[in-house]
């Protein structure tokens, strides 16, 4: 008995290294080559491991092809938008939880229904109200666009809300409290939690938005990580060690928010998964 | 959806007196609208208004520097009739026949081996999410270093190592494998998100049940389709629906792998819409192909969860 | 309390009130000084002698105007033109193919320059040749800014291997040729076209004497399914199945630069790539150039360049039209003309500044052909591509596919 559940433990942790090792492979290559010198990395065999590791790479597209700029306007269009649609998506979540009000129902799945529209068939509306209000190739234009995506969020966190227990909520409202205090000093610290969980959602978003920020950006130093990347592919071909170390310094930052906050990320998933 | 009638109703409610007049109840209310504003006013502006505003663009020969022309149904007679739009729908069908089954069964896989796995389940979540988290440029540039033809890692090792194909294979270049390679790289990317969502419904699912099949003599695999499948249904149906959007989604693979090539087999309705609008400004044409998109979408959305639910219902 | 509402209020009007801030802007100010923004498609060391070079030449000269250089990868740059026409944040001028220049003016984007007192003499310093593709509808959209062709590279080491002792000058010899190479062993190609665009293929459709369109490029029926283009199709079909001709042409391959020397014996490419073989590992004796190997039709290649074109949407048109004046002065042509962009001036015809390898190409660009002018060009393009790829799929015979293509490309044509 003993022995068979040992070896079925050990047939499932081997499928999982397998399966964990086909998962990686592909960064595996990504990274090896982003460690070569050499232009030229397409060889067969392919290295599995870098020969002649360096880190000029890096070094390269980082100072020669404005890639800071390029960061730095990532993280502002990515910030700001972010802290928007927090607040925003919050207060009506907030609203839709703990009110009701004439409108109601029909807002609400209005918006439901917009999370079945893949969100670029709406590009080119959006494209010609960006340029009639003056939106177009500037980063608030960029902000703009990427705090619309609020619906999304107003779902996932209706449901927070409602589930902050009633008692909490009265004890401010005897106070006569109202609607502002009552959503930033007390709802908002109880929902810290799927708070975070948005707000990783909507980085992330932000972050690897390319479309939009494709079409409406014509001034290199507006762009955002993703075009420039694609552009710098389109300039510099299949010289892969560059292109690689460029995506690595768009990937790593999102790693690295994955890693640390990955206890809320897959809370919040989930959680949207079983509400759903 | 969870019932409202269970929470104590309309906490403004509580401070004005019952039969309120006009004015009252613009007093009772104002402060939710105004709460309202700023997020409804975003989503107003830049998602309700452009969906009208398409559905308007789409009867017109648009011109965006000028006076454009009403043409009622043309840009929409011209759709129907364009193979390449035809083609494209087909293919936006083919890349969910492949993507979203390919995710399920393996995300369902890799949740039952993370469910079962005590030791180091954290650890091998992550790995099998970092795919998720990495941008779709990202992922594309990768790809198409991997899938190259003649010195791609893909084929060094179902080749040279695995001998499982017969030869190389023109992964991106050949107009029948362009697509479904597309789509094997799509399921590489959403197993991690499905498998978390599988885990998140095998976790709905109480242990003492299983011991009560097990008591009654029960085998795995009995156990695994009485209990498991039936009570997975529900999220089996918000994946099948999530990941039918997605794969309806897809774009920016295909404009960074392929640009709808070789011969438009990898075109996707999304991509023909973009070219349409934003190669050959033609507005209108792109404004007509996504409101096609759109309706088609719903119907297929709305058909989903019909036959879905029939089907979880015993 | 209070300061949250200010906070969000400020956040909400952030985000709601174009601020300038943020925003790109390019304010037209007085002549002869501001910004203009320039965009190209230069290859890198184009790219480092037009930055380093070029703009620093100019501005010395105008000290009040700023050139913002904007260098973009050929691929997409046409799509992101013309969107950014179609928004009205386009550059001020740009550096075009010259096949996208009719498609440019059609969509109203280009201003005519003829109106300009400052056109007339440079529209005759500049080749006759290069100058008519600027012109559309009666009117002059741009102005020549560097012409090229395609002649043939060919890897010295690899022909040496194979025991070829010189380049291949009837497509007869090549087809021997090809043998030889392939006997080198599997992944060798005799030869690697980079897809089935008019482009990659017109070259060899020319030079078995077939041809797009007639002349006046109003009908394709009887010259895109003729009998020269059916045979220039079947060529390159032939040595596809035969291993001589790389599959790379398919998509998704080793590129022909990356292959060249190493998988590929020959290549087709304009002068950009002689810079580029000299920087990348390749001693410069590895490779030589030739014209295009002669087939029943002649040694035809393509014509290819940039014109140089002021966007409609210019908010500086003064200093633009002093950066377009200076682009086509001896001192910038000259200085780009080392670097591989071949000048379009009557008064360097003959100037001994230019590179040695100048010269070929010289000679085949006098027998070379122009592309269709049309503002339907990229969909004419996309046809001929998307029926050759059906073709090398094996999914229609040549002669259908042509037909298909013919029919089709005559419903653009008017």
């Amino acid at each position: 008995m003993k022995l068979r559940r040992f070896a079925d433990k050990s047939f499932v942790y081997l499928l999982l290294i397998l399966g964990a090792v086909i998962m990686m492979l592909p960064f595996l290559f990504m990274v090896v080559t982003a460690l070569q010198p050499g232009t030229y990395v397409l060889s067969i065999p392919p290295n599995f491991w870098p020969s002649h590791p360096t880190l000029q790479n890096f070094v390269d597209v980082w100072t020669a092809n404005n890639f800071g700029r390029y960061f730095l306007n990532s993280a502002i269009v990515a910030t700001t938008s972010t802290v928007i649609t927090v607040i925003f998506s919050s207060m009506i979540a907030f609203t839709f939880a703990r009110y009701t009000f004439p409108g109601k129902t029909p807002l609400y799945y209005t918006m439901l229904m917009t999370l079945m529209l893949p969100t670029l068939v709406l590009i080119i509306p959006q494209f010609v109200l960006a340029k009639n209000l003056h939106l177009l190739n500037s980063l608030q234009g960029l902000i703009v666009v990427y705090s619309a995506g609020i619906p999304l969020y107003v779902f996932l966190l209706r449901g927070f809300f409602e589930d902050i227990p009633q008692d909490l909520a009265d004890a401010a409202a005897i106070d006569g409290a109202g609607i502002w205090t009552l959503y930033w000093r007390i709802m908002m610290p109880l929902a810290r939690p799927a708070l975070a969980t948005v707000t990783i959602f909507s980085f992330l978003g932000n972050w690897d938005e390319f479309t939009w920020a494709l079409t409406s950006i014509s001034d290199s130093n507006l762009f955002t990580l993703p075009i420039a990347l694609q552009f710098f592919q389109g300039q510099h071909g299949t010289q892969y060690g560059l292109v690689f170390a460029a995506s690595l310094i768009v990937v790593i930052p999102v790693i690295a928010v994955f890693v640390v906050f990955q206890r809320h990320f897959i809370k919040g998933i989930m959680s949207s998964a079983v509400k759903g | 959806m969870r019932s409202q009638s269970l929470k104590p109703v309309a906490r403004a409610a509580a401070f004005t007196p019952p039969r309120a007049g006009i004015l009252q109840r613009m007093r009772k209310y104002a402060p939710i609208y105004l709460f309202l504003l700023p997020g409804t006013a975003i989503f107003l502006l830049w998602t309700i208004y452009p969906l009208v505003d398409a559905f308007v663009m789409s009867f017109y020969h648009w011109n965006l520097n000028g006076p454009s022309t009403y043409i009622g149904l043309a840009n929409y007679q011209q759709a129907l009739a364009d193979p390449i739009f035809i083609q494209a729908m087909k293919n936006v069908v083919l890349y969910a026949l492949i993507s979203v089954p390919g995710q399920l069964i393996f995300g369902l896989a890799a949740a039952l081996l993370l469910d079962s796995a005590v030791r180091f389940r954290a650890f091998f979540r992550t790995l099998f999410y970092l795919p998720v988290v990495t941008s779709w440029v990202v992922v594309s540039l990768l790809f198409t270093y991997l899938y190259n033809s003649q010195a791609g890692a893909i084929n060094y090792i179902l080749y040279d190592v695995l001998h499982v194909i017969p030869g190389y294979i023109f992964w991106l270049g050949d107009e029948n494998v362009a697509l479904p390679a597309i789509a094997f790289m799509n399921i590489w990317k959403g197993i991690g998100w499905t498998a978390v969502i599988f885990l998140a419904g095998l976790q709905t699912i109480p242990a003492d049940v299983y011991e009560a099949a097990k008591v009654d003599g029960a085998g795995r695999i009995q156990r695994f389709r009485a209990i498991t499948i039936p009570l997975l249904a529900p999220t089996f149906m918000f994946l099948v629906v999530m990941l039918v959007i997605g794969a309806f989604n897809t774009f920016i693979q295909v404009f960074i792998m392929t640009q709808g090539g070789p011969n438009h087999s990898t075109e996707t309705v999304l991509t023909y819409m973009y070219t349409n609008a934003f190669a050959n400004v033609d507005f209108g044409y792109g404004a007509a192909i996504s409101y096609l998109f759109t309706l088609l979408m719903f119907v297929i959305s709305m058909a989903e969860i019909r036959i879905l639910r029939r089907r979880s219902q015993y | 309390m209070r300061r949250s509402i200010i906070i969000l209020l400020a956040t909400l009007m952030a985000v709601v009130l174009p601020a300038s801030s943020m925003a790109a802007t390019r304010t037209a100010k007085s002549s002869l000084s501001g910004t203009v923004t320039f965009w190209n498609t230069y290859s890198p060391d184009e790219k480092a002698a037009l930055e380093q070079k070029v703009i620093p030449a100019f501005e010395a000269k105008y000290p009040n105007i700023h050139i913002n250089n904007l260098t973009l990868p050929y691929d997409g740059t046409f799509t992101k033109l013309i969107t950014s026409i179609a928004g009205g944040i386009g550059p001020d001028v740009v550096r075009s193919d010259i096949i996208w220049v009719p498609q440019l003016a059609n969509i109203n984007g280009l201003e005519p320059l003829d109106k300009y007192s400052w056109f007339p003499s440079l529209r005759k310093a500049v080749f006759s040749g290069p100058l008519r593709t600027t012109f559309y509808h009666g009117h002059y959209y741009g102005l020549p800014l560097d012409t090229n062709t395609r002649v043939m590279f060919y890897s010295k080491s690899m022909f040496q291997a194979a025991g070829i002792s010189r380049a291949p000058a009837t497509t007869t010899e090549m087809l021997a040729d090809c043998a030889k190479i392939k006997a080198l062993g599997s992944g060798k190609y005799c030869y690697s076209e980079g897809g089935f665009g008019a482009w990659s293929i017109m070259p060899w459709v020319w030079s078995f004497g077939g041809n797009l369109t007639n002349k006046t490029f109003s009908k394709a029926t009887g010259y895109l399914n003729g009998k020269g283009t059916l045979a220039a199709v079947n060529f390159l079909l032939g040595m596809y199945h035969k291993g001589y001709l790389s599959p790379n042409i398919l998509g998704g391959g080793i590129g022909t630069w990356d292959g060249f020397g190493k998988n590929y014996a020959m290549i087709l490419d304009g002068p950009w790539t002689v810079p580029f073989l000299f920087k990348n590992q390749y001693p410069s004796s590895d490779y030589g150039i030739s014209l295009v190997p002669k087939g029943p039709g002649g040694s035809r290649s393509v014509v290819g360049g940039e014109d140089i074109v002021m966007l409609k949407g210019s908010r500086n048109k003064p200093a633009t039209a002093a950066f377009m004046q200076f682009m086509l002065s001896k001192q910038a042509q000259t200085m780009m003309g080392k670097v591989g962009q071949m000048p379009v001036l009557n008064a360097l015809a003959h100037s001994s500044a230019f590179p040695a390898y100048y010269p070929i190409f010289q000679q085949q660009l006098k027998t070379a052909k122009p592309r269709t002018p049309s503002p339907e060009w990229s969909k004419i393009d996309d046809t001929f591509t998307s029926q050759l790829s059906t073709v090398f799929h094996g999914n229609a015979s040549v002669k259908d596919a042509l037909n298909s293509a013919a029919r089709t490309v005559d419903g653009l044509l008017h």
